[in-house]
Parts: C-alpha cells; sequence; structure tokens
C-alpha cells in the first residue's frame, strides 16, 4: 500500500527529532558543557582581565598579545592539544577524562577563556580613568575601585561572557575530538552536542532532525542573549 | 593640616612642576590659580594622595604619607574631599553617589547587608546625603539617574559626594567651570560654610574673581613652581613677582 508522502514526512518529524528524549539530551549535554566552561571562564578572565587593567608591569604587552592569538586559535588544534593531554598517556591521563563531558569542558574553557578575557580587559580599560581614581579619593580602597570599574564595564563585560558562549555553544572541531559525540545504547546523548548531532545527522541525510536542532540551538544563543541584555537593563534602573 | 614640601611631578619627559610647596590650615581656603594646561589638577591630585610626587612630601599632620603603609594612607585620603575638574560621576542614582563615601567606610558586613536590605525595601536617604544635596539645591533630583543631569547639575552633585562624609580637607578642582552665575555663587557660599566648619579649602581656578571672592589665600602656579603665596588682596594688589603681575594684568584685563 502506497504511503502518502505527507503522512511520511510527519511521521519523520513525530519520531526522529523527539524519540525518547533524544533531542532534549543532546540540549542538556550542550548546555552542561557550554554553561560551564563559560562560567569557569568568566571566573578565571575577569580577574585575570581587572589585574591587566589596573597594572603596568614588564611583559603587560606580551600577555595581551598571546591573549589576542588565543582568539584566533582554531578549535581542532585546541582539541587535538586537550586530546594529547587528556589521554593515556597524557599529564592528565590518570584522571580517565576522555571522552567525558569535563574533558569538553576543559576545551571548551580554554577555546572561551581568550574571547572572554580580551573584550572584558577592553571594556575596563574604555572605562574613565576619573571614575576609577573617584573611588579611590572617595575613600574607596583598590577593591572598591575595582568594583566601580567593573561595574562601569558591566555592557562590556556582558558582551564578553556572551561571545565567549556563542563560540562554546557553536563549537564543533574540539567537542568532536575529544568528546567523540558519543550516545548511548538506549540513544541518549552522553557527549553528543548540537553542534556534532548536526553535523552527524546531516551527513546521514536526516535533514529534516538536522535542521530541527539547528532550530533549537539558534532559540537557546538568542535566549542567552536576551536574558544578559535584561540583566544589563536591571543594572541601569538600579 | 594638609602639606606638600618642595614636591616634583613628572608626566614621562614632561616636567609639570618643580620643588613646589602649599599648604592648607583648618578653616582656610586657599585659591591655586593658573593657565590652563600648567598643572593645578596634578597638585590637587598630589595632594589627595591619589598621585605620588617623584620627590618631596606630602604631610598630613605632620604624617608623610608616602612613608606610612596603605592602610594608614587610606585612612589619611579618608579625611580628604576631592571634587574632580570632570564630574566624574558613577552610573547610577544621584543618591548611591552622594553616598559612595559613607558606603566604602563601613564594613563589608555592613555593606552587604544593607545592599541586601535596599534590594527587599528601598529604604530612605540618609540624612548625611540628604544634607550634602540640599547644601547644592538639589535634593529633589536624587532619584535621578547621573545620566540625566546637565553638567551643571553633575558638577554639584560631585561637589555633594565630597563633602557628604564630611572630610577635613576639601579640593576642588575647577568646581564651578560649568554653572551660571546663580549655581557658582551657591557653590562658592558652600566653600565659605565649609570654611566656617574649620574645613581646609584648596579651589584650583582660573577664575581670578572667583580667587577673590572665595580665598584668605592665593598661590599662583606658573612656570612649574609656585611664583607667588599670600594673602589674596595682596597678592593680586602688589604681587611681588614679575612673572606673577604680568599673569595678573594680563588676565584681569578681560
Ligand atoms: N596622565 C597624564 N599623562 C601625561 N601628561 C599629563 C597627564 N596628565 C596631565 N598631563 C600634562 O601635565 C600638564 C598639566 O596638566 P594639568 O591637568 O595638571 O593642568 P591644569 O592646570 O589642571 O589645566 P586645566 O586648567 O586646563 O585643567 C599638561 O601639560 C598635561 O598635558
Ligand atoms: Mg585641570
Amino acid at each position: 500500500m502506497p504511503i502518502d508522502p505527507a503522512v511520511q514526512s510527519l511521521q519523520l518529524l513525530v519520531d526522529l527529532p523527539f524519540r525518547e528524549g533524544y533531542v532534549r539530551s543532546i540540549v542538556s549535554v550542550s548546555l552542561y558543557v557550554s554553561l560551564i566552561a563559560v562560567a569557569l571562564s568568566t571566573l578565571f578572565s575577569i580577574p585575570v582581565a581587572v589585574v591587566l587593567g589596573f597594572n603596568d608591569f614588564p611583559g603587560k604587552g606580551l600577555v595581551k598579545a598571546v591573549i589576542n592569538t588565543g582568539m584566533g586559535f582554531p578549535s581542532v588544534v585546541v582539541g587535538l592539544v586537550v586530546l594529547f593531554a587528556v589521554s593515556n598517556q597524557g599529564p592528565l591521563g590518570s584522571l580517565n577524562l576522555l571522552f567525558t563531558k569535563q574533558a569538553m569542558i576543559l576545551s571548551q574553557f580554554v577555546l572561551a577563556t581568550p574571547p572572554i578575557t580580551a573584550i572584558s580587559l577592553a571594556a575596563i580599560t574604555g572605562v574613565d580613568e576619573d571614575v576609577r581614581d573617584a573611588a579611590r579619593a572617595l575613600g574607596g580602597t583598590r577593591l572598591d575601585a575595582a568594583l566601580v570599574v567593573l561595574k562601569e564595564a558591566r555592557y562590556g563585560i556582558a558582551t564578553a561572557v556572551l561571545a565567549g558562549f556563542g563560540r562554546a555553544i557553536s563549537e564543533v572541531g574540539s567537542v568532536l575530538i575529544v568528546g567523540g559525540n558519543i550516545t548511548g545504547a538506549d540513544g541518549i546523548s552522553k557527549t553528543r552536542t548540537l553542534t556534532t548531532a548536526i553535523q552527524l545527522e546531516a551527513r546521514q541525510g536526516q535533514y529534516g532532525t538536522a535542521m530541527v536542532l539547528g532550530g533549537v540551538l539558534l532559540a537557546l544563543v538568542l535566549l542567552i542573549n536576551a536574558i544578559v541584555v535584561r540583566f544589563g537593563d536591571w543594572g541601569v534602573q538600579r | 593640616m594638609l602639606r606638600a614640601t618642595a614636591v616634583s611631578r613628572s608626566y614621562g619627559e614632561t616636567v609639570v612642576f618643580e620643588n613646589l610647596s602649599i599648604d592648607v590650615e583648618p578653616g582656610e581656603v586657599v585659591a591655586v590659580i593658573g593657565p590652563s594646561g600648567i598643572g593645578k589638577t596634578t597638585l590637587l591630585r598630589t595632594l589627595a594622595l591619589s598621585l605620588e610626587p617623584d620627590e618631596g612630601t606630602v604631610s598630613f599632620d605632620g604624617t608623610d604619607a608616602w612613608e606610612v603603609d596603605d592602610p594608614d594612607r587610606l585612612a589619611l585620603r579618608r579625611r580628604i574631599g576631592m571634587v574632580f575638574q570632570a564630574a566624574s560621576l558613577f552610573d547610577a542614582p544621584v543618591a548611591r553617589n552622594v553616598e559612595y563615601g559613607l558606603r566604602v567606610r563601613r564594613s563589608w558586613p555592613e555593606r552587604i547587608r544593607a545592599e541586601l536590605r535596599s534590594l527587599v525595601a528601598p529604604s530612605g536617604t540618609a540624612d548625611a546625603v540628604r544634607d550634602a544635596l540640599d547644601i547644592v539645591g538639589l535634593d529633589d533630583k536624587r532619584a535621578q539617574h547621573v545620566e540625566s543631569l546637565s553638567a551643571g547639575e553633575a558638577q554639584r552633585v560631585s561637589f555633594a559626594r565630597a563633602v557628604a562624609y564630611d572630610p577635613d580637607v576639601l579640593l576642588l578642582d575647577e568646581p564651578t567651570s560649568d554653572l551660571d552665575p546663580r549655581n557658582t555663587a551657591v557653590i562658592e557660599d558652600a566653600i565659605a560654610e565649609a570654611r566656617d566648619r574649620r574645613i581646609g579649602v584648596v579651589v584650583a581656578t582660573h577664575d581670578m574673581y572667583q580667587a577673590e571672592r572665595v580665598a584668605d589665600r592665593v598661590a599662583v602656579l606658573l612656570d612649574g613652581g609656585v611664583t607667588e603665596v599670600g594673602p589674596t588682596e595682596r597678592v593680586f594688589d602688589d604681587p611681588r613677582d614679575p612673572r606673577t603681575r604680568r599673569f595678573i594684568d594680563g588676565e584681569l584685563v578681560y
């Protein structure tokens, strides 16, 4: 009996993407890895940017050059280096991180840190020096002055975190290498992310699934952007 | 009370001043006058303990501020109020700006508690903040964000911010450059009031008439140093240094 093509494509939509929580598990792996990596990057980057922004020391130019170069790191190379580090012979081999989310977090951390640091640094350096001096002159400590500057630079820093998140969640090369794009026997994602899933589905000709996953990825990025912008507005009203 | 002795300051190759001395006592207003770019701001920042002099000393009640360690210098700095030439306000409502000096003087637990409390229930403005805003006639603007202030209002908020924590010394860097005559008078009255409260005031200005109106003593900054310092009337009527005379005659023509 011939199957109506419309029914067939409907079945495709109902069946494939949402089967047994497949999409949900992929989204949660993507978010888990990217959010933790970006959170760690932010915790690391902002103090570094504050130190760089507040102090002059020999070799500062070199440090900045390294950070700027880091923004252009090819992600597959980062993946390769992290793969080596966590492989059995590597320095982190004993931790058994190969093809785990932790290894993916590590490579995403390496990728997200340079843009977050560089953009935060630009934002911090852009704060009027008089404002920083005012905090000190009015009796603030060094920490108080740093807090004032961070507050003045909050939009730039939010942009930095967004850029880092954007790089992490939309990145394919390194998560594929260190994560392995693995699903369990039940079809639930272990280290499969939206990007690696899209690449796999597309290669296998599952365009419908790939498109749905692509839409979800886009929606996530937009949502996170909206949340951060909203936070910025609250900052102004307070 | 606050005294700079034989201070020098350069930016790279540019020498701003050398071997300069100046002091201010409680209840006294000292005007620093001099042409644009001569180093008035640099001198005030040196007095504010924001800028370490290359040579010479800055002392507060006899304590050399750059010989003591950081916490002690912070304690000295906390007795000084500074109004910057550009208002340099923080991106926040007026009241939070004026309150800043009070806030940083509290302990961290207290500050965090106050922040949390204000999140739950926005509390009233502290009396000191209201008083300070009252002095500059801006009490009705305390909830307004500084972004929407006029330049003159911003300058007056900057003044309120510096007097709110009741400093012993007030350093004013051209505090009326953006003000109309009426608001200039407001600030000049506030300066007189500060003097009555035994605050030592140093005001940098290139308006010599203002110096004449508010100052007990005038220091003339020319050619990398103070060419003349003395009682206001004497300096203006009978300058001893020929450079001072030329400067005053030239300027007073306008
Ligand atoms: N951060 C800096 N780096 C380099 N040079 C500086 C710096 N700050 C000030 N200068 C220079 O030092 C000199 C004195 O500047 P300062 O701001 O103290 O002058 P001023 O008397 O306050 O001038 P104005 O009346 O225009 O405010 C100027 O030649 C200025 O270019
Ligand atoms: Mg100046």
